[in-house]
């Protein structure tokens, strides 16, 4: 029972980390809420859908297609909503506007495929192997080693890719990095490109483990990846794959072991508890204040 | 008795304030056009209490509505299970708000910025989910019906003009009683720290004081409100405190003008008169929302009549 449970929250975690990523990415540059983080990977996972279930389309080309949709739609709001805002007196402004964005996206989806769960088709075929005398689906196996080999793939891309290194220079510093010759806004577009797709992967791999796909899981979405992303550290990319694994496992114990109907309120209380004790997060550098 | 002429304008304007508010529900007799004005008080009290949070001490607060919501399910509760009359609940309620106020406004002193907002909107998440699950007490999906009629002293407050007076008493109250604190000691202290935080301490502002005090009399004013829409609706239901709520204050409050009491009224007027104007099309409204968030404050960011710049 309790192995099950582990397993299944890891897998829930890996999809977590992948959100977390991209959302931990886009703040550790510009120290921006990003709102619409979740309805954009939401968008993506529905459009995902209408793909596979009206135009029957293989399933790879499918996810790549909505992949990208989701990546350009989160570039397009960064250049429409944030880019003009970087430079006005206060951050608070850029957020409203992120809560903004993140309302048109979530209405226009409502008007396209409505509020209501829609069944997601699953992508794996599901079969059962035994591993250490315990029943697990291959759905499981191949999700959680999607999800992880994205996170790998990222990873080596940020350290050893030149774009990857420009992305990790402007998020230490943003004007010497421009000083030295990098691209700024391409590079800021790029980075909201990326949480865009990585977001949309989690959001598919997410909704065909679960078969189901609702326009509600984009708000709670992005949520689950602020608090993913404070946990483990904000802005590191260790923090976010901690913060997302620990949520995804404590989820599963609580809604097992506790009380499945406050499993979201019990998650949240986890990371008040962790903002008390250490508000930079469990992989947190720690801000400093400038006199 | 001579007056300088600034303050005889000042004077003579206040006047037909006055005057306007007292004969507004005599002019409007539709009550149609009495409800709306009764919803734009109602939001003026919610914006005027966050403007002491988000314009004069710059804590950026997105669980409002959570504060907003136990007021008015405390008064629900009060009310209709309890048979307390309607000024006793909404003293209640007011304290109530307070006290979770003061509750979270206490990690301020560690958790800043954005993180401080991340645990405004946790706890606006958790109020709703709890609210949501806890049937036997608040009703869970479908909420408190029923509620009944109020009673202040003998007068029983039924028409839209009787709660009109209600609102408008209230409005007074939560108008005058912020405009004496932020133009008193407390208001300089909370201004201080949200220009310079560091620089008001070594000032002796005893900053996380200061910051949970203007955080509780904030949210004190939400619970004022949800009281109002308890017995105005006579309904109270979890969809009435979700975020978009929260959201909307926020939005009255910067469109309007940080830091400016009387601005916050214009922003909460072009909120409500958008909200009603675009009812017929319903589906759209958080697309038009959306879409006066983004484009104001693209063009303007200071608000219409912004008090202050902010600086980072």
């Amino acid at each position: 029972m309790l192995f099950n449970i582990l397993i299944a929250g890891i897998l829930l975690g890996s999809i977590y980390a992948l959100v977390t990523i991209g959302y931990s990415m886009v703040y550790g540059i510009l120290k921006l809420m990003n709102f619409a983080h979740g309805d954009v990977y939401i968008f993506g996972t529905l459009f995902c859908f209408t793909l596979l279930s009206k135009y029957h389309l293989n399933a790879v080309i499918a996810v790549v297609i909505s992949a990208i949709m989701g990546g350009v739609l989160a570039s397009a709001v960064e250049f429409f909503a944030y880019r003009r805002l970087r430079a006005a007196q206060h951050r608070m402004i850029s957020m409203i506007t992120a809560l903004g964005a993140a309302y048109i996206i979530q209405n226009c989806s409502e008007l396209e495929w409505g509020s209501q769960v829609l069944p997601f088709p699953s992508l794996i075929p599901a079969q059962f192997i035994e591993v250490f005398g315990h029943q697990i689906s291959t759905t499981q196996i191949i999700t959680l080693m999607v999800a992880v080999g994205f996170i790998v793939l990222f990873n080596l891309f940020l350290k050893y890719h030149k774009m990857g290194k420009a992305i990790l220079c402007v998020s230490e510093d943003i004007n010497t990095s421009r000083l030295m010759g990098i691209p700024i806004n391409l590079i800021i577009s790029i980075v909201y490109f990326l949480g865009g797709v990585l977001g949309v992967i989690g959001g598919i791999l997410y909704s065909a483990s679960f078969n189901a796909i609702s326009l509600g899981m984009g708000f709670r979405g992005t949520i689950i990846a602020f608090t993913a992303a404070v946990i483990g550290g904000i802005g590191s990319m260790n923090g976010a794959l901690i913060g997302g694994m620990i949520l995804g496992i404590s989820e599963n114990i609580i809604a097992v072991y506790v009380s499945s109907t406050y499993r979201d309120t019990l998650t949240f209380l986890i990371l008040i508890i962790v903002l008390l004790i250490k508000p930079s997060g469990i992989m947190g550098k720690g801000d400093y204040e400038k006199v | 008795m001579a007056l300088p002429e600034a303050k005889k304008l000042k004077l003579v304007l206040f006047a037909a304030v006055f005057i306007v508010a007292i004969g507004l529900p005599f002019i409007l007799r539709d009550p149609y056009y009495l409800g709306f004005v009764n919803v734009f008080i109602m939001y003026s009290i919610l914006s005027l209490g966050l403007n002491l949070i988000l314009g004069y001490t710059g804590l950026l607060s997105l669980g409002h509505a959570a504060f907003f919501g136990l007021g008015g399910y405390t008064t629900a509760i009060l009310m209709k299970n309890h048979g307390l009359p309607f000024v006793p609940s909404l003293v209640i309620s007011a304290l109530i708000a307070l006290f979770f106020g003061f509750l979270v406004g206490i990690p301020t002193r560690k958790v800043k910025g954005d993180y401080f907002c991340l645990l405004t909107i946790i706890f606006g998440e958790i109020f709703r989910l709890v609210v949501q699950s806890w049937i036997g007490f608040t009703g869970g999906a479908m909420g408190i019906v029923g509620i009944p009629i109020p009673k202040i002293f003998g007068w029983t407050i039924r028409t839209e003009a009787d709660f009109y007076f209600l609102g408008l008493g209230l409005l007074c109250f939560t108008y005058f009683t912020l405009a004496i604190l932020v133009k008193s000691k407390f208001g300089r202290a909370f201004v201080a720290i949200r220009e310079d935080e560091l620089a008001a301490s070594v000032m002796g502002v005893n900053a996380p004081v200061y910051k949970i005090l203007a955080f509780g009399i904030g949210c004190l004013y939400a619970g004022l409100a949800g009281s109002y829409l308890a017995v105005y609706q006579t309904v109270v239901t979890p969809s009435n405190f979700r975020l978009e709520e929260s959201c909307f204050m926020i939005i009255a409050v910067i469109v309007g003008g940080m830091g400016n009491l009387g601005a916050t009224f214009s922003g909460v007027f072009l909120m409500t008169l958008a909200t009603e104007v675009f009812r017929p099309i319903a589906e759209y409204r958080m697309l038009i929302i959306g879409l006066i968030m983004v484009i104001v404050l693209l063009f303007r960011p200071q608000g219409l009549f912004g008090a202050s710049a902010f600086k980072d």
